[in-house]
């Protein structure tokens, strides 16, 4: 039995409509095709940007519309663009491996910090350093610039200090203790100015507001694993933290209450971030997504809303951190061997310069041309080259039928010509369709009895090679038992036909030998698998 | 009441004189359809026996193409006259003699006649003296005064052993029938009146002719035989009709010369022959500036020749045997009718089909092989659909309300040919409860055992409920065994498939996602369980109402299974023959079987106590239950032993089948009705929503279920089973063709005396070790363990089943 799933297609009129002689259908696989959120996530086209030496601890895009992603790896920080996914430029002005990077709310700005515990401010365009901030005494992990201020920063290091920066001063406004260990990991909120979070290897998240006088953390949550990474999701209300093989997500609003802990990742998860999906055009059907990805090398992508893994994507590699671009157009993915992996999806940029067109023509007249006369050339090929517009009416020429050379022998009546031609021919599925046509049509035993020897050797190959596939045997095997009856006298006065039937009964044989092995598989099998359904 | 189904292509239609509407003979009544929508427009209803001829009353001026009158005939009797637009009868003609053909020449030779008197030439069914003791029929052809509304005195033109066609020439000058293989012509007289003396000549031909056709102008006919020639005389007549011409003399002399192909002494120039059919010719007609030949045939492809020349050109590919080509006045417009009850309408320079008048198609005949294999009807009870297996490898929805073909679904892709042997069969169609799901199964029939496939089709409609489209294939879904049912979950997406192989699988439907502004996608049926019962042949399967039960038939048991699980929840038996037909009713705990055979049997089953209720011994052809009701139908086949016959004769009137209406908890049938035609036909009940019903039932008051009887012919009435129409019925019974009479409660057992079987004490009995068999122990151990009884129960049964018994020595 065979299962064969049909694409939907256009019925017309029965009437006066040929059909071809088509193979039987072929079996779909059984596992479920992609969905249209999978087909979104492959749909961003890898790539891979290689010889960046080291791990790559740290990706952040630039929010501004430049899409320019910095990745540090080593002691320098790479600029690439989104669009080409190339490097454009690189930062080298650093004494120690960077740890962590971020841009300003207007992409003009770049932070970095680094192992030697400093943290740098760079012009992106000059790839100046503006500001030298130095005041942590053990290594920077982590530095982010909020996201609705632009004169402070935020850092935290391994000396387990959160310190809230002046930039243009160079200056540290606060210090703020409270974490136990390495601070690895922080996030502003994007509903306010003055508030971020940040994680440890002491378990605990720490929520600050720069407004408390006493310093000391609104709100902590505890993890339970050493926080790899900490992030606000977009509404302001939840963040999601990752460490240990989880990714959990707290409710603020609610004092800190665990929504959700996903915990499909089989490693530490290093890295997370929030994605996007839906049609690019319409900005409200974008939902978010939370990115993760982790040293199994597994990115998996969340749905928070539905509490559910929509979509999961294994690389070759442990994962260290993952971007996505603001435009929601490039994924970038950094692993610990100084691979990026880099996605980019295929822009649509042709709608949106159609649309612009469109509004163009509405407000400027467009220049008209020479009016053309028939004493010009252009005259007798103009309209040759337009094309149709949307709301023009098309007259369809009715589509020709094309025959295959054996459907037009099969509608000539040339039964035997027609079979003679599909057995020589490549494809066995259309000389099995043939076959299957001639037993409708009463003919194929007709055809067979009046082969000659040599298109007989022919037949006697074909049915050689193809009888034991499960897909045909049903008609072949029969066939071939009605060939070796009809034509035994042909056969037995021909050498070349009896190597043929040689060949064709070692085949055979061979089937039997096969089939007799599955059958000892079967009797081992089913007795253990009626005990596993006992149970 | 509603009626419908009926034959579009029992007699030629007519078109009107603006070529807008198509007059089509259906059954006692004439249907006006519209040519630009092939919808019905309205109808001519007042003949009581079937119109076997419509004339429309041609305009004699280009100011008059809105005139619409015309002249019908029947077999009642009468001709009648009628201006169809309003539509309103004018005129009624008696002559008292069934009319088989009526021709009106005067009407399109448009010359004033005598007093304005107007001739009609008909073939009237008349009877001659016995014959060796028997009444011999035959048919007579007659003149009748349509002005004084007489027949002409005295006059036949000839008599035929049948009924024959009278055909016409396009300017009214000749008019001719057909008689095996003689070709009578006569010339109609200019100044024609009651006693005129009319002229005659004779064409003959050595084969029997199957149609011939008038050119439009010059003096040329052809004629088609059986054997797929195409005979053309020229100059026909010339001798006879041409008297008192100039040309006398020198025809006279022609006639020493040669006239080639002219047989014996026939009266024309030449005769020359065309062949391509290679069967009989139906269909031959001249375009109407006599430029072409139109011909076709029993292989469904219409041909144009070129007159002159002998050229062809082809429309292939119809489908169905040609029956009539019919010109309109519109030049450019014209109608073929096919024998699968399609007329289609054709653009005559580019052969083009522009629409199609859809009727009911016709049950397709199958090879003896697989007689009783088929169930090519199904219903779909919300809408009033009927789905019908048709042999173009079609499924066709028809409009039980509407009265018209909704849609055509092609299962295979096939191009049909009539007449070649048939080697694909579509032989099982089921709908879903809602109609959106539909399932279908092919037989390939195998060449010398060699070849054969069965195949089993799923198919989904999209968000809007007309387009069916494939979703899933399956090949040899249960090896090679034929598929016996296939029955749909009244509320999940799942059915189930039955086979004459043993076994029944149970498909589930894997739903994709679902798009927003898109159909399904991926949809996807895939088997979710295989059942069998001791490798019986299961050859019925269905679902409970409430689609918590599965009931699939095993050979004389019925086993009943939980559709989910798959688990054997209880056998039922046993039948005397093997059961063909389950089915549920409504919601009441009773279960309907059939078998057929020697020893047939309508048994009703009771679920609570897993026993026979009642039976019946009654050839049964169809059931069906009401769905909300505790109430079903069955029709059943008259016996048809000589014996029978005779009361059949007196009290049924021809009427083959009855229709019982029962409730399922009493015995005694509710209602009665007779029908004719009950082989192969089907009931249903259908849900109505009164809106749909609106204008076609007289009384405010519609009822909610409906009972659809189709007949063999596919013919059908719709009726309320329990209002009061069973008195309604009688008025309308005259009907000849499908005629439902209401005859409600008669006198059942003085008919069927012999047959109750019924037996009050099967119903006492328990199920569990007592069924009446003659080797209980094959069945005191079957059904799933938690149902038997216990052990020390099952086993003094046991060794008692094992013990002789001695029944006969208990005196």
């Amino acid at each position: 039995m065979t299962t064969a799933e049909v694409q939907p297609e256009q019925h017309h009129s029965t009437l006066s409509r040929t059909f071809p002689i088509k193979p039987k259908l072929k079996p779909k696989a059984s596992t479920q095709s992609q969905n249209s959120e999978s087909k979104y996530w492959s749909s961003f086209k890898n790539q891979q940007i290689p010889d960046l030496k080291s791990s790559v601890p740290s990706l952040s895009f630039s929010p501004s519309s430049s899409h320019l992603f910095a990745a540090a790896h080593s002691a320098s920080l790479t600029l690439f663009s989104s669009f080409t996914l190339a490097p454009s430029s690189s930062i080298s002005s650093f004494s120690d491996v960077v740890s962590s990077s971020s841009f300003r709310s207007d992409g003009s700005l770049l932070a970095a910090s680094d192992i030697s515990g400093l943290i740098q401010v760079f012009d992106v365009k000059t790839r100046t350093p503006l500001r030298r901030l130095r005041s942590h005494a053990r290594p920077v992990r982590f530095v982010k610039y909020p996201s609705l201020d632009k004169l402070h920063l935020v850092s935290g290091g391994d000396d387990s200090l959160v310190k809230y920066w002046d930039v243009a001063g160079e200056s540290v406004v606060l210090d703020l203790y409270g974490h136990k260990d390495y601070v690895r990991c922080g996030d502003c909120s994007p509903a306010n100015a003055e508030m971020f979070v940040t994680g440890s290897y002491d378990h605990r998240v720490k929520v600050w507001d720069v407004r408390v006088d006493n310093s000391r953390s609104v709100m902590e949550v505890n993890h339970g694993a050493p926080v790899e990474d900490v992030i606000y999701l977009p509404s302001g209300g939840l963040i999601a933290t990752a460490g240990g093989n989880s990714v959990k997500i707290w409710d603020l609003i609610g004092g800190g209450k665990m929504v959700y802990s996903m915990e499909s990742h089989n490693k530490t998860v290093t890295s997370i971030c929030v994605g996007k999906v839906g049609k690019v055009d319409l900005e409200e059907s974008m939902q978010y997504r939370i990115l993760s990805v982790g040293l199994d090398g597994y990115m998996k992508v969340f749905d928070y809303a539905k509490m559910k893994v929509t979509h999961s994507m294994r690389f070759p590699a442990p994962l260290m951190s993952v971007g996505f671009s603001p435009d929601s157009m490039t994924r970038v993915i950094g692993t610990s061997n100084g691979i990026i992996f880099a996605g980019r999806r295929k822009s649509k940029e042709n709608v949106k310069s159609g649309v612009v067109d469109f509004w163009s023509l509405g407000s400027v007249e467009k220049p008209h041309g020479q009016v053309l006369r028939p004493s010009y050339h252009r005259y007798f090929h103009r309209g040759q080259s337009d094309k149709p517009s949307q709301g023009d009416y098309l007259v369809m020429r009715p589509k020709k039928v094309k025959l295959a050379e054996h459907e037009k022998l099969l509608k000539k009546f040339r039964h035997k010509e027609a079979l003679v031609l599909v057995l020589g021919g490549k494809n066995p599925e259309t000389a099995v369709a043939v076959m299957e046509e001639l037993v409708a049509r009463r003919k194929l035993l007709t055809s067979v009895s009046n082969l000659d020897e040599e298109e007989l050797g022919l037949l006697l190959m074909f049915l050689q090679k193809h009888s034991t596939m499960p897909r045909h045997s049903n008609l072949l095997m029969g066939l071939t038992k009605k060939v070796l009856e009809t034509r035994a006298e042909d056969i037995r006065a021909s050498d070349a036909l009896k190597g043929h039937v040689r060949n064709l009964k070692r085949s055979v044989e061979e089937e039997i030998r096969i089939q007799q092995s599955l059958l000892e598989i079967q009797g081992i099998i089913s007795p253990l698998l009626r005990i596993a359904g006992r149970r | 009441m509603i009626r419908g189904g009926k034959s579009y292509v029992s007699s030629p239609p007519s078109f009107s004189n603006d070529a807008k509407k198509l007059l089509v003979c259906t059954g006692d009544t004439v249907s006006i359809f519209s040519t630009t929508t092939a919808l019905q427009i309205s109808s001519l209803e007042g003949h009581t026996g079937p119109v076997t001829a419509v004339i429309v009353e041609p305009a004699c001026s280009p100011a008059n193409i809105i005139l619409c009158y015309c002249w019908t005939a029947s077999l009642d009797g009468t001709i009648k006259y009628w201006d169809f637009s309003v539509p309103e009868l004018m005129k009624t003609i008696d002559i008292r003699l069934p009319i088989f053909s009526m021709v009106i020449p005067s009407l399109l030779s448009q010359q004033p006649t005598e007093n304005n008197e107007m001739f009609a030439y008909v073939c009237v069914e008349g009877q001659i003296a016995r014959r060796e003791g028997k009444l011999v029929v035959c048919g007579h052809i007659k003149k009748c005064n349509l002005t004084k509304c007489r027949l002409a005195g005295g006059i036949t033109l000839k008599e035929t052993k049948k009924p024959e066609l009278l055909i016409v020439s396009s300017s009214g000058k000749f008019l001719g029938v057909r008689v095996k293989r003689k070709l009578h012509i006569w010339k109609v007289p200019e100044m024609d009146s009651d006693r005129v003396v009319i002229k005659k000549v004779t064409l003959h031909h050595t084969k029997n002719m199957t149609v011939f056709a008038f050119h439009p102008t010059q003096r040329i006919m052809a004629a088609g035989d059986v054997t797929g020639r195409i005979l053309i005389w020229r100059g026909f007549g010339d001798r006879t009709f041409a008297i008192g011409d100039a040309s006398l003399n020198e025809r006279d002399l022609k006639d020493d010369e040669e006239r080639p192909g002219v047989r014996g002494d026939d009266d024309a120039d030449s005769c020359t022959t065309w062949h391509w059919h290679p069967t009989e010719v139906n269909v031959l007609s001249f375009s109407s500036d006599g430029a072409y030949l139109y011909s076709g045939g029993n292989e469904g492809v219409l041909v144009v020749w070129q007159l002159d020349t002998g050229k062809k050109k082809f429309l292939p590919r119809i489908g169905s045997p040609l029956l009539y080509f019919t010109y309109s006045p519109d030049p450019s417009f014209s109608s073929i009718s096919c024998a699968d009850n399609q007329i289609h309408l054709l653009i005559t320079p580019s052969m083009a089909i522009l629409k199609s008048i859809s009727g009911i198609k016709l049950p397709c005949s199958l090879p003896e092989t697989h007689e009783g294999s088929c169930r090519g009807v199904a219903f779909d009870p919300l809408s009033g659909l009927v789905a019908l297996c048709t042999e173009n490898y079609c499924i066709q929805f028809y409009s039980l309300f509407e009265d018209r073909g909704i849609s055509e679904v092609q299962v295979c892709e096939r191009n049909h040919q009539p007449g070649d042997d048939i080697t694909v069969i579509v032989n099982v169609v089921a709908l879903s409860l809602d109609g959106s799901l539909m399932a279908t199964s092919e037989v390939k029939l195998a060449e010398e055992g060699i070849g054969g496939l069965v195949c089993l089709k799923f198919w989904v409609s999209g968000s809007q409920k007309k387009e069916l489209s494939l979703s899933t294939v399956i090949y040899e879904p249960h090896r090679d065994a034929g598929i016996s049912a296939i029955a749909f979950h009244p509320t999940s997406r799942m059915a189930v498939s039955s086979s004459y192989g043993g076994d029944f699988k149970v498909w589930v439907c894997k739903d994709g996602i679902e798009q927003k502004d898109q159909k399904l996608q991926n949809t996807c049926w895939s088997c979710h369980a295989v059942g069998s019962y001791k490798k019986k042949a299961m050859a019925a399967a269905t679902f409970s109402t409430d689609g918590s039960v599965l009931a699939v038939a095993a050979e004389t048991f019925i086993t009943l299974w939980d559709p989910n699980k798959v688990v054997l929840v209880a056998v039922i038996g046993e039948s005397l023959m093997p059961i063909v037909t389950l089915s549920f009713v409504g919601n009441s705990e009773y279960l309907v079987s059939v078998s057929r055979g020697s020893k047939p049997q309508l048994s009703v089953w009771s679920l609570s106590k897993l026993s026979l209720s009642w039976s019946y011994k009654l050839n049964v052809e169809a059931v069906a239950s009401a769905m909300d009701a505790s109430s079903f139908a069955a029709l059943i086949l008259l016996p048809t032993s000589s014996k029978f016959m005779e009361i059949n004769e007196s009290s049924f009137q021809g009427r083959d089948g009855l229709i019982l209406f029962f409730n399922a908890n009493d015995p005694v049938p509710a209602v009665t009705w007779s029908v004719m035609k009950a082989n192969g036909g089907g009931l249903a009940f259908l849900q109505v929503n009164p809106s749909s019903l609106e204008g076609n039932i007289p009384d405010g008051k519609s009822p909610q279920t409906l009972l659809a009887y189709i007949n063999g012919d596919h013919e059908y009435v719709i009726f309320d089973p329990c209002g009061r129409e069973s008195q309604k019925l009688n008025v309308i019974r005259k009907e000849g063709v499908a005629a439902v009479e209401g005859t409600g409660p008669f006198g059942y057992a003085s008919l069927y005396g012999e047959l109750p079987e019924f037996d009050p004490k099967r119903n006492t009995t328990s199920w569990v070790p007592s069924v009446s068999s003659e080797r209980p122990w094959e069945t005191i151990f079957s059904g799933s363990s938690h149902n038997l009884p216990p052990l020390t129960k099952l086993c003094s049964s046991f060794l008692e089943s094992l013990l002789e018994k001695r029944t006969d020595v208990v005196e």
